[in-house]
């Protein structure tokens, strides 16, 4: 009880000085790379992701696994080996990354609108370079940014977002690494919140019934507030890039 | 990329001219762009780019047992990721080649005494040093990866703070060190002769440095040389053709040359960098 | 605005570790002032009204305290004195690193709205973020934090003053030349308006060395020397036990040797004090000696005078011999690792004037504690509760302070108040907050809870308790439902109906775990207002009830079991004496004595199916005091009465709390809240066959069953006690039963070895037991009256709140048994009485006594200690001892005088005389005898009183 109590100071401040509904510090941008079709560099609090997106391009590796109604969305996940405080021995193929890039497939195809490129494929990657929690929601934030910047069509935004409790009662979001370790149970949700639709969601650990619903609308506010975040760097990006070739007065 | 004979014979026409595709001559390097201190929990690390060759170092350590055979020394190991975002063809298990072949090169040019005193590293003879990790990431590759990694690293390591040892305590098989915890408190890696690596690629009868993507394509055969300080470390031929022992002679005399020069320009470079600037791919 | 944090920190595994933290900055931090215009207002307890008078400065102010101040004076900062004190979140890590008991009692001083703290979270704050300087130590960067908050302050607020207080010259320095105000604690304590009481309070660190006075003790080693000489395995760590008969000796347990090692001497004990963990330093193999039996208490008056120890030092060197086979490594304290002090009970020595004055703590293992008080005279009648602060080598006593007065020496209530803070009971008052959670008054009952609840109340139910009994938890009811078969109720108050999970009164009762009775006096678990009338099942009133029913044929086998809460009217709240008397009055035919007696005979069937499976009836003798309600005097110490219907209650609750253990465990296999008893070990039972072997019978232990029938088979006509003393003895064999989570044990661990079952809880005591509540929600939820809530399904949270209902009881127990101790021994003060007793054991120089009528078992001492008596001959083979042709055995009943002897007001004792079997020489003679003799005789009342001079001289 007492471990918990820790994650949240008396006048409502948590350990790293943030209030409970307050987003780390994210700063992105598009356009990091020129080899891929789109990329994007994200860093939330301390947590930092590249991502690439390649296509939409023929399908590799033998037509036979192409799709004739819709692209085929591949998504590689992988953390450098010095991203986390203790060194890594490999930086992909263990079953986390594995998974990682399971749900982070998962959260993309629902977003994509993949029937426009059939028998294609899109590669979406992923690089982690500094894990300080959060790691799902800083890739699919920035691989959000990375298909903006390809120019695929999106649905909407795709956006993900922790959540967890503190002092078993306030729900807080955006978990970092330290309040990971130190918390309990960690809420991840990827949402499209325009729609305000849940694309994907997953428990750490157990959660109580009772503080379920608080703590997923909170992941969902800080999913919308990452969208506006997101949102604003692609509005500038955009103009940036309208300004060299002469059409930024227009918007 | 692939290019089709006529642009080959293009490029390989421009190297004759000693006019090059960018514009460049054949001893001229592409723009470089160099970091610090990117890597926050690391004890040190760097990125460098040249032109579109993006390469992140990070340098870790740990406590570990020297060698037997070589009790007087630490360790460094390097391992090289080859990231997906650089190329599709790097997926899964796909850049494993390459990476292999870099690490290896690298371990080569700096197990030399003269290029990296490894015995600084070691704290207690035959009982504790510290190891070195050199974890270098590719993120794009736009050609000379050789001369990229080598000078990332070698900014790296330049880079990397060692905490300070205050004393070791010997209790039987039992070694407890007494490390400093402020962080200001740490030694710094000697990197003076810190090997820099050249590519000189053979195109036609003319051997250029810093090869682009396309005229790494359009190469015969090239040498990686190692220069640490005024002399070899290492020398490595790779690619598919063969080359003339007088070429040979000529393609090392070219690359010691230049990576003197380029080993100038990075010393020069690293002295002008200032600590504690907010750096990194937001740029 | 953000910055990171970076740090090394070394891993378990040896390894080096470069950690980044974010740290953000922010501009909405309130700086807790209540007349500031500038920030956006949070609750803060800062109060424009409260005043710090301080006659060193002439205008109220806030005060800003440095680290230091926190963790050596917080006995100051406890008394409600000083109050707007700004703590500064720098201020508070720090504490919380270097002391986490301080670090908690600050805490619920920052709790507190009535002591006006505020903790300013100075580290995220824009203005007052500093950045540590490249090669600045963490110490001086968190002084230059706080004086930077200090200047901030007065700049944010310059209407209002603020004072820093610290002990460290240096920052105090630093700070009066930037312009704070700063001052000691010291200095500000003693200008302090209405601070004379605090200033014992001060702890007493700074003392300065005088270079005449003389080093009463070796210095410590340097902690480099000790852990050089560990790791080298010259010197040897390990826990101090002071001797509690020799004042000047100690034992250290290490682990790795078998004996524990003796210091003896003021420089082999060299200032540790019981429960230190210290190092030794091990004599050569010729100087070991064995453990001293002579019995040195300390005398000492005078802080400078150690001419008395010297002395008795030599005493000490002169006793000191070296049996063989007894002797045990020997060796000297050479430094304290870790000092084990807390807050100690006790009384100040009498006679002695002046401002320095020697405590002696009512621990004899602690000794005496030198502190500095204005207040002696008063002092001197008050238990008192003292701390110590440090010991210095030139000081004979540890230093110390005084931390606050319980009350008058030999009071009821003071010596209560000793009882329970001994035992760790929580016994303030409960706080307002705790309050709030209850129900308002007129409570009734609403259609919704009827409609949620089984009515039971056309049902005849009744409760049977002791006399006097308040909170009444259970009641039952026995109808016939036809074809012979019989349903049985137990109702239980439902008391997690009021307590809801969360609250601040759960917390409490959770804390407090259990209601703790002393003799005139119950620390309630939960309020009044809960425990003597809401929950409690009064005669006559509808109240809500947990209700387990069964359907029993007539041989009270179970064909089915159901749990409901409900709602029931009990028709009467009976004695256990009254019920007993309505069973028996044949007259009776109502459906009340109807209920009972088919309880009583069901519960005579069930009893025997217990016992035959081998549950173990064990005794101890319970005692009752009768109190005198006006002037709250002990007037009588009986034995409790048992009738039929204990046993009869008693066995329906066992019923219930096993078949509700069943259900929950059933529904949750992993956080279920059980009671196990778990087998004692056959090396605890060797006393009990023992002394069953010089009685002629074979106590069986290899099981519970097996035990139990040795038991019933131990059976002498001529001395019927003897069976319940070996039961008594039994008893002492066993270990404690103790509430665990199901998940963090095997199944076969959940036996209870005293009752014999498999599965075990506590269902049927909820309002005076904090595990009967835990239990009671979870049933709840498995009759879907209840949900869950998330701590109720953690297994890790079950397993601490089980650890610290363990640690409650068991101290409740103990209190319990401390409390009827000294109410006996005010019973018994300046009583000379004879009275029938049973010789427990037989020791060598003495006998242990039971004194059945009072619970008492004494030690009747045939010689002085360490000698051996010229008038007995112990045998210890068949453990007798033999005087003439009397020989006395273990059972033997005698008839002993019993007095009281109150020369240590700290430690009254029990004084025994034989009177029977008559020895000449020894034994006195009866008191009806010298009553008679009085008025026949005089010339023998002179002879009586030689008895008594004796035994006068034998208490010496």
């Amino acid at each position: 009880m007492s471990r918990n109590r820790d994650l949240l100071s008396k006048i409502g401040l948590r350990l790293d000085g943030r209030r409970p509904d307050e987003l780390r510090r994210i700063r992105c941008k598009l356009g990091v790379f020129t080899e891929p079709d789109g990329s994007a560099y994200l860093e939330q609090g301390l947590t930092k992701v590249l991502a690439a997106v390649y296509g939409p391009h023929q399908v590799r590796g033998g037509r036979s696994k192409a799709q004739h109604d819709t692209a085929i969305i591949n998504c590689q996940f992988s953390m450098a080996v010095f991203s986390t405080t203790d060194r890594k021995k490999r930086p992909r193929g263990d079953r986390k990354s594995t998974e990682l890039s399971m749900h982070l497939q998962q959260a993309l195809e629902a977003v994509i609108k993949s029937e426009l490129y059939p028998w294609s494929q899109i590669d979406v990657y992923v690089e982690v370079l500094h894990a300080d929690g959060g790691i799902y929601t800083a890739c699919v934030n920035a691989a959000t940014l990375a298909l903006i910047d390809a120019g695929i069509p999106l649905k909407e935004y795709v956006c993900a977002c922790t959540a967890s409790l503190a002092n078993n009662d306030v729900p807080m979001i955006d978990i970092s690494h330290q309040e990971e370790i130190i918390g309990g149970p960690t809420l991840t949700v990827a949402a499209l919140p325009m729609s305000g639709k849940i694309v994907l969601m997953e428990m750490s650990q157990r959660f109580h019934m009772d503080h379920l619903e608080k703590v997923l609308n909170k992941a969902l506010q800080g999913c919308k507030d990452i969208r506006q975040i997101l949102d604003e760097a692609v509005r500038l990006h955009v103009r940036d890039i309208g300004s060299s070739t002469g059409w930024a007065n227009t918007s | 990329m692939s290019l089709c004979e006529a642009e080959k014979t293009f490029v390989l026409h421009g190297v004759e001219e000693n006019f090059r595709l960018d514009g460049r001559e054949r001893e001229d390097y592409r723009p470089m762009e160099l970091e610090t201190d990117i890597v926050l929990h690391a004890f040190g690390s760097a990125r460098l780019r040249l032109a579109n060759t993006d390469v992140l170092v990070a340098v870790k350590i740990e406590i570990d047992v020297p060698f037997p055979e070589r009790s007087k020394e630490g360790k460094l190991e390097f391992f090289v990721d080859c990231s997906a975002n650089a190329t599709p063809d790097f997926e899964g298990r796909g850049g494993e080649d390459l990476a292999v072949e870099i690490a290896n090169t690298l371990s080569s040019a700096y197990r030399s005494k003269h290029a990296f005193d490894l015995t600084k590293l070691c704290i207690l003879k035959g009982k504790k040093c510290w190891k070195v990790y050199v974890d270098i990431l590719l993120l794009e590759c736009g050609g000379n990866l050789f001369d990229a990694v080598s000078l990332a690293v070698k900014a790296a390591l330049w880079n990397t703070q060692v905490p300070k040892v205050h004393g070791v305590n010997i209790d039987g098989n039992n070694i407890e060190l007494n490390v400093s915890e402020e962080l200001y408190d740490c030694d710094r890696l000697d990197v003076k002769n810190a090997p820099v690596m050249v590519t000189v690629c053979k195109i036609g009868e003319k051997c250029i440095v810093d090869p682009s993507v396309a005229e790494e394509q359009c190469s015969v055969g090239s040498i990686v040389v190692a220069v640490s300080g005024d002399k070899f470390s290492t020398v490595l031929q790779t690619g598919t053709g063969s080359l003339h022992p007088a070429t040979l002679m000529e393609s090392l005399k070219l690359g010691h040359r230049v990576a003197q020069r380029l080993d100038e320009a990075l010393w020069a470079t690293l002295r002008q960098i200032k600590p504690g600037q907010d750096v990194g791919f937001l740029k | 605005m953000f910055t990171t944090k970076v740090f090394i920190k070394k891993t378990r595994i040896g390894n080096f570790l470069k950690n980044v933290r974010e740290h953000y900055i922010r501009d909405d931090i309130f700086c807790g002032v209540p007349s500031c215009d500038k920030c956006t207002p949070v609750e803060s307890f800062l109060s424009s009204i409260h005043k710090n008078e301080c006659s060193s400065y002439d205008f109220n102010h806030y005060l800003i305290l440095d680290t230091n101040v926190i963790l050596d004076q917080m006995d100051v900062l406890d008394e409600d004195v000083i109050g707007n004190v700004i703590i500064l979140h720098t201020v508070l890590k720090e504490v919380k690193h270097r002391s986490l008991p301080i670090y908690k009692r600050l805490h619920s001083i920052i709790e507190n709205p009535s002591r006006h703290f505020y903790v300013f979270t100075n580290d995220h704050h824009k203005d007052t973020y500093i950045k540590q300087n490249d090669g600045e130590l963490v110490n001086d960067y968190n002084d230059r934090s706080i004086r930077k908050s200090c200047l901030w302050y007065m700049d944010h607020l310059p209407k209002e003053k603020f004072i820093f207080l610290s002990d460290d010259v240096n920052n105090r320095n630093i700070a009066l030349e930037e312009g704070i105000l700063a001052c000691s604690i010291r200095e500000y304590v003693s200008h302090l308006v209405n601070g004379a009481a605090l200033e014992d309070k001060l702890s007493r660190k700074d003392y300065h060395i005088d270079s005449n006075t003389k080093d009463v003790f070796p210095p410590h080693l340097t902690n480099v020397e000790l852990l050089n000489g560990i790791k080298e395995g010259a010197l040897y760590q390990g826990t101090f036990r002071a001797s509690r008969d020799n004042f000047l000796e100690g034992f250290v347990n290490v682990e790795s040797l078998d004996d524990p090692v003796i210091v003896q001497g003021r420089t082999g004990l060299n200032r540790a004090v019981d429960g230190d963990f210290v190092v030794v330093n091990l004599f050569n193999k010729e100087d070991w000696i064995s453990p001293s039996e002579i019995v040195l208490e300390d005398d000492g008056v005078a802080e400078e005078n150690i001419d008395e120890v010297e002395k008795k030092e030599r005493q000490l060197k002169k006793s000191a011999h070296k049996k063989k086979g007894e002797i045990k490594p020997t060796g000297r304290v050479v430094g304290i690792i870790r000092r084990k002090w807390r807050q100690y009970c006790g009384i100040l020595q009498g006679g002695m004037d002046g401002v320095y004055q020697l405590f002696i703590p009512a621990d004899k293992s602690i000794p005496k504690i030198r502190i500095e008080t204005r207040q002696a005279e008063f002092l001197r009648t008050q238990k008192l509760i003292v701390t110590i602060d440090s010991w210095p080598r030139h000081s004979r006593y540890p230093h110390g302070h005084f931390v606050r007065a319980l009350g008058k020496i030999g009071d009821q209530n003071t010596e209560n108040e000793v009882v329970l803070l001994e035992h760790d009971v929580p016994h303030s008052q409960f706080s307002e907050e705790v309050l709030s959670c209850l129900p308002k008054l007129p409570w009734i009952i609403t259609e919704e809870d009827e409609q949620k609840r089984v009515d039971l109340r056309h049902i005849d139910i009744c409760s049977v308790d002791p006399p006097g009994c308040t909170d009444i938890d259970d009641a039952l009811h026995c109808r016939p439902i036809g074809e012979g078969r019989l349903e049985v109720g137990v109702h239980i108050a439902d008391v997690s109906h009021f307590i809801r999970p969360g609250t601040a009164l759960d917390l409490e009762a959770a804390s407090r775990a259990t209601t703790v009775y002393l003799v005139n006096k119950r620390i309630d678990m939960v309020p009044d207002l809960l425990s003597s009338n809401l929950c409690s099942l009064r005669g006559g009133e509808e109240r809500f009830a947990f209700s387990c029913v069964w359907e029993m044929d007539e041989n009270a086998n179970i064909l089915n079991t159901r749990f409901h809460k409900s709602i029931i009217r009990s028709r009467s709240a009976m004695t256990y004496e009254e019920a007993q008397m309505t069973i028996d009055d044949k007259t009776k035919t109502d459906s009340i004595a109807e209920s009972l007696r088919s309880l009583n005979k069901l519960a005579k069937i069930l009893k025997k199916g217990r016992l035959e499976k081998g549950a173990l009836v064990l005794a101890s003798p319970e005692v009752k005091i009768q109190m005198d309600s006006e002037t709250m005097e002990p007037l009588d110490v009986e034995v409790k009465k048992l009738f039929e219907t204990n046993s009869m209650v008693e066995e329906f609750m066992l019923l219930a709390n096993i078949s509700v253990a069943q259900k929950i465990l059933e529904d949750f296999p992993e956080c279920a809240m059980l009671r196990r008893h778990p087998t004692p070990p056959t090396s605890n039972f060797d006393p009990l066959v023992k002394a069953g072997r010089h009685l002629g019978f074979d106590i069986k232990i290899e099981s519970g069953k097996q035990l139990a029938k040795s038991l019933d088979d131990a059976v002498k006509p001529d001395n019927p006690y003897m069976n319940t003393m070996l039961r008594i003895l039994a008893t002492r064999c066993m270990l404690q039963a103790v509430y665990f989570a199901s998940g963090s044990l095997q199944k076969d661990e959940y036996f209870h070895y005293g009752l014999a079952v498999p599965l075990y809880t506590h269902f049927t005591s909820p309002i005076r037991r904090y595990a009967d509540i835990i239990v009671h929600r979870l049933l709840a939820v498995t009759c879907g009256s209840d949900c869950t809530y998330p701590d109720l399904l953690d297994k890790q949270k079950t397993g601490n709140l089980c650890q610290n209902l363990n640690y409650r009881n068991r101290m409740a127990q103990y209190a319990g048994r401390a409390s009827v101790a000294f109410n006996t021994h005010l019973f018994f003060k300046g009583k000379l009485q004879d009275e029938d007793g049973y010789i427990l054991y037989v020791r060598k120089n003495a006998l242990q006594i039971l004194i059945p009528k009072y619970g008492l078992e004494c030690t009747l001492f045939l010689a002085h200690k360490g000698e051996t008596s010229n008038i007995f001959e112990y045998n210890e083979e068949d453990q007798t001892q033999k005087a003439g042709d009397v020989v006395l055995h273990s059972f033997d009943p005698v008839k002993v005088r019993l007095s009281l002897n109150s020369d240590n007001i700290q430690h009254e004792k029990f004084v025994l005389q034989l009177v029977s079997p008559c020895i000449s020489g020894f034994s006195v003679p009866p008191l009806s005898e010298i009553e008679k003799m009085e008025v026949v005789d005089d010339k023998k009342r002179k002879s009586a009183n030689d008895g008594h001079k004796k035994k006068n001289k034998k208490r010496s």
